[in-house]
């Protein structure tokens, strides 16, 4: 039961991901991504292999319902997926997992939560911001955009986050 | 067992990750045009620096052989121009004598490599790995297109044994420029790259900056090979100055040597006698 809910959350997020790429007026300058809160939130039990499938599964799905290029959203998500236990483990520590608990907001409180979106969110913009500039933007415009879409997806993705697993 | 099983763990998952992550790039390529520029000058940029990396390291790997080939050149190339400066001296001879009678080349060249060498005693030494089989023989000089190396003093089958110009017992017969003055060229054992013309009559003042080459008048090293240059002169016990001489041959780096041997040389030196 728990799990159908967390799939139609998650298939509801992906459609409001599919709509903020298409319709959101300032993706030049911010973009806002709730796809790293989804990868982080998936069982502590999938392995990576399995997560950097299902990042690329998702990415390449928002990818392809959005106006956006193809491919470009699994490209910065599998390494999400990649790192995504060892994040879990720096964060809120390896007894997580040996218990075979699950990531909630409510339980393991609100910085903890942020810290981990805001270093997956950091990870999945440094290479989405790089792959879309394709050499054509200059250095600190990117950093800044790179900047203010890790500081904008955060709290949406801590939003997500409690939305996932409350 | 364990820790070969995270291994192969470890690798299945980087294999996956670079699968998936080319898979997303080569989609990426095919729907967007900025980025498929991108990706291709990226790719023909790590393309360029592998095969340039590539070619560096084989280059290395061939240098020996370069080395060898380059010796064997720059050999050919010297016993042309020996053969010429022979020619260019027996035209001078002929204009002098006004005589068309041919003079014979006097010296005979045998390419080789150092074996081993001394640099740090005063009485140094060079091995060199051409002997009586190559057709040495004792009192032969050893020579480079830079300069006088040596002389040699002993000959095994395949190997002979040389005083280094570097030694305080080798003299050499040298001569200030062209058609200058002629003294002895000896090592003084102030560094390797330095030597003295001694015995300058006081009278004789010397340009620095000269060079200083073989005389000729002598049965054991061809006429004109350049040995160095002077840097200045000073008195010694106030009868007589030295030169000081900037040798050319850089002795630290020295590989590939000529041997120039004399066949008149035996006649010569019993005619001294």
């Amino acid at each position: 039961m728990k799990n159908y809910r967390f799939i139609l959350i998650c298939v509801l997020l992906l459609i409001a991901q599919v709509f903020l790429d298409n319709y959101f007026p300032l993706r030049r300058y911010v973009l806002i991504s709730i796809l790293p809160a989804i990868i982080l939130l998936i069982s502590l039990e999938t392995r990576s292999i399995v997560s950097m499938f299902l990042a690329f599964a998702v990415g390449f799905a928002v990818d392809f319902f959005s106006t956006g290029m193809l491919g470009i959203s699994s490209l910065a998500l599998v390494p999400v997926g990649l790192v995504r236990g060892a994040v879990v483990g720096l964060v809120f520590g390896d007894e997580l997992s040996a218990r075979g608990d699950e990531l909630s907001i409510q339980r393991l409180g609100v910085p903890k939560m942020a810290l981990a979106s805001l270093l997956l969110c950091a990870l999945y913009f440094a290479i989405y911001v790089w792959v879309d500039s394709a050499g054509t933007v200059s250095f600190w415009p990117a950093a800044l955009r790179f900047v203010l879409s890790v500081a904008v997806s955060t709290p949406v993705c801590l939003f997500a986050a409690r939305l996932l697993r409350p | 067992m364990a820790r070969a099983g995270k291994f192969w763990s470890g690798f299945i998952t980087a294999v996956i990750f670079i699968g998936l992550e080319i898979a997303a790039i080569s989609l990426l390529e095919r729907s967007s045009t900025l980025q498929n520029i991108w990706i291709n000058r990226a790719s023909h940029n790590v393309m360029a620096a592998t095969w340039g990396s590539l070619n560096k390291v084989r280059g290395y790997f061939d240098l020996r052989a370069q080395n060898e080939i380059l010796a064997g050149r720059n050999y050919e190339l010297f016993k042309e121009l020996q053969q010429y400066k022979e020619l260019e001296q027996m035209a001078r001879v002929r204009a002098r004598l006004d005589s068309a009678q041919a003079l014979p080349s006097r010296f005979k060249y045998i390419p080789a490599e150092v074996t081993a060498m001394g640099t740090n005693s005063r009485h140094n030494y060079i091995i060199l790995d051409k002997g009586t089989e190559d057709g040495v023989k004792p009192q032969s000089a050893i020579i480079t297109p830079n300069g006088v190396v040596g002389m040699i003093y002993s000959v095994d089958k395949r190997y002979s044994y040389g005083l280094s110009l570097l030694n305080e017992k080798v003299s050499v017969s040298a001569r200030i420029g062209r058609e200058g003055l002629v003294a002895p060229l000896v090592w003084d054992g102030s560094g390797s790259d330095r030597a003295i013309l001694k015995d300058i009559p006081l009278h004789l003042t010397v340009e620095v900056g000269d060079t200083v080459r073989t005389s000729g008048i002598s049965a054991v090293y061809p006429p004109d090979i350049p040995i160095g240059v002077t840097l200045g002169s000073r008195l010694i016990d106030g009868s007589v100055n030295v030169v000081d001489v900037k040798l050319f041959v850089d002795f630290s780096s020295l590989r590939y040597v000529i041997i120039a041997e004399n066949p008149d040389r035996q006649i010569i030196e019993k005619m001294e006698e």
